[in-house]
């Protein structure tokens, strides 16, 4: 388990984080998203201790980061594709890293097989495209079989058969109840792959839970088609909703659901040709979640500047 | 579980240090400097000796004289230093190896640890070879020191020191200012800069100052005749191991309060 309480982070006067509350569970896949730049690698880099936060904590089952006496045993992650040196090869840059740790060396063909990449295990890493630098990334991470992972975009660079891979991955790793961090910018690859969401954005909690739970707080729409959508739009706008003439043919109702549509409709006389609720998408959602965010965040700057 | 010690976190440096190609080719260009310039100026000394000023001549070192390729070879072992930790952060792979080790201070010990030992090891045997080809081209023409004697011996084994403490000292530069470049330049100033502001200074103080600087006490350490203007062999070891312990020290308690 992570849990991240009051963690503020401050870099001279820019708020990376402020004061930041979630805790994310063993047994399944919390997805973290938000903009870019909204917070998510300043968070992850503090989990792991590389940054000191400025102020509040972060913690791995109760213990910060810089106490855990055997890390690569309790925690994995792969903030970075890119953060190795690319002169050395693939084995030996796994094999630093697990006797620093004290993992057997045969652990490194392991990982190496299961990423997929024992056949360029010798290989320079500066050889690498972005999507084996990536698997490299999870094969370390998975040196020491760790309960707790974090990844950082871990999607970037893949193809499409390494994103499958990658998802039923982390399903995998989930179900074997260790605790999954995966961040992402995209909602559509969140809403596959993540269980548990945390939005954030401009270093704020946004909002938290299951993706059922996201895209029924937003609320979705109903799409009515009718014989006299004057006449409807009336009565509904009467009865508390927001109508909008989208065409001739169609109106969309926001604030009541379907069924009331229906009961106003039958009430008044008026015969329904179309009736569709919609769901906000995932991604409208996130949208909408982070808007304010991304808004005053261009207003800021503008205040800045002038 | 095992845990991360100071032993294991020495023995995954040591993999790091030697699976890139800059530590061998570093040697390799200190091998090749220390060697090939040593034998170069005692081949023009030999081939100049007769007509050679009689004070010169008095002067003359074989010692210190067949070691000069060390003038060249100290960048060399300074930028071993230097990129032995500033790789790491020009490519990222710090955040890597802190995740790894997150007690910072076994990362600056356990690389100071990996690169004193392998320095010394190569720099010693790098002054013998020298020293020992320079007497071999002097022989006689130009008057030859054995290493059968103390002072000569001493002066030759701190010429490797000397390569030594200058490979830590690359090391903590590069902790303290983590780029590459800055290091490096920061580093050559220290030893070809320096006394060259020195020598515009007034000659009274160029007198107390000069023998305070690195490549000076250098020359201290391998000199067997003791300048009267140098420090002894002695004392300049442990000015010129003050400089470096005081910026390793630096170095480290950065490594361990800044945001990697």
């Amino acid at each position: 388990m992570i849990s991240i309480a009051h963690l503020t982070k401050r870099y001279g006067h820019t708020v990376a984080v402020d004061d930041l509350n979630f805790e994310v569970r063993p047994g399944v896949v919390t997805g973290f998203l938000g903009p870019n730049g909204s917070g998510k690698s300043t968070t992850m880099r503090i989990i792991m201790g590389l940054d000191a936060p400025t102020a509040g904590r972060a913690t791995i089952n109760g213990r910060p980061y810089r106490d855990l006496k055997s890390p690569l045993h309790e925690v994995g992650a792969l903030l970075d594709a890119g953060a190795v040196h690319p002169g050395r090869t693939a084995r030996n840059h796994l094999r630093a890293l697990a006797v620093s740790n004290g993992i057997a060396v045969r652990r490194v063909d392991e990982v190496l097989e299961f990423a997929g990449i024992a056949s360029v295990a010798n290989k320079r890493i500066s050889g690498f495209s972005l999507g084996m630098a990536q698997r490299l990334g999870i094969a370390a991470a998975l040196l020491g079989d760790p309960p707790v992972l974090l990844f950082d975009e871990p999607v970037n660079g893949l193809d499409p058969e390494g994103i499958r891979w990658i998802r039923e991955f982390f399903r995998t790793l989930a179900h074997e109840g260790r605790t999954v961090f995966v961040s992402s910018h995209l909602m559509s690859e969140m809403a596959v792959s993540a269980d548990q969401i945390i939005v954030i954005g401009r270093g704020h909690l946004i909002t938290q839970g299951s993706i059922d739970q996201l895209t029924a707080s937003v609320g979705g729409t109903v799409l009515v088609r009718s014989a006299d959508n004057q006449r409807l739009r009336v009565a509904l706008e009467r009865g508390g909703a927001t109508v909008v003439v989208s065409n001739d043919e169609t109106i969309t109702v926001t604030g009541v659901e379907a069924e009331v549509v229906g009961t106003v409709a039958l009430a008044i006389g008026v015969a329904l040709v179309e009736l569709t609720p919609r769901r906000a998408s995932l991604e409208e959602v996130f949208m909408d979640l982070t808007a304010g965010a991304v808004e005053y965040s261009s207003a800021a700057k503008a205040t800045q500047h002038a | 579980m095992p845990s991360v010690t100071l032993a294991s976190v020495v023995r995954a440096e040591w993999i790091k240090f030697r699976t890139v190609r800059s530590t061998g080719a570093g040697y390799a260009v200190t091998f090749a400097l220390t060697i090939g310039i040593g034998a170069l100026i005692a081949a023009a000394i030999r081939g100049h000796w007769q007509t050679m000023d009689p004070l010169a001549k008095l002067a003359f070192d074989p010692v210190s004289t067949s070691l000069g390729g060390i003038l060249f070879a100290q960048f060399a072992v300074g930028v071993i230093g230097i990129l032995f930790i500033t790789s790491e952060y020009a490519t990222g792979s710090i955040r890597t190896t802190l995740a790894a080790t997150p007690r910072r201070i076994q990362v600056a010990a356990a690389k100071l640890i990996v690169l004193l030992s392998a320095t010394i090891v190569v720099a010693e045997i790098v002054v013998v070879v020298a020293f020992l080809i320079g007497q071999r081209i002097f022989a006689g023409v130009v008057p030859t020191a054995s290493m059968a004697s103390a002072p000569v011996l001493r002066s030759v084994l701190l010429g490797g020191v000397y390569l030594a403490l200058l490979g830590a000292f690359g090391f903590g530069i590069g902790l303290i200012l983590r780029h590459q470049s800055a290091a490096i330049s920061v580093f050559t100033s220290l030893l070809l800069v320096v006394p060259i502001v020195v020598f515009v200074l007034p000659q009274s103080w160029q007198d107390s100052i000069t023998r305070y600087e690195p490549s000076a006490l250098g020359r201290a350490m391998m000199s067997t005749t003791s300048p009267p203007q140098l420090f002894a062999a002695w004392p300049a070891t442990t000015v010129l191991a003050t400089y470096v312990i005081v910026t390793l020290a630096s170095g480290a308690l950065l490594l361990v309060h800044r945001d990697a």
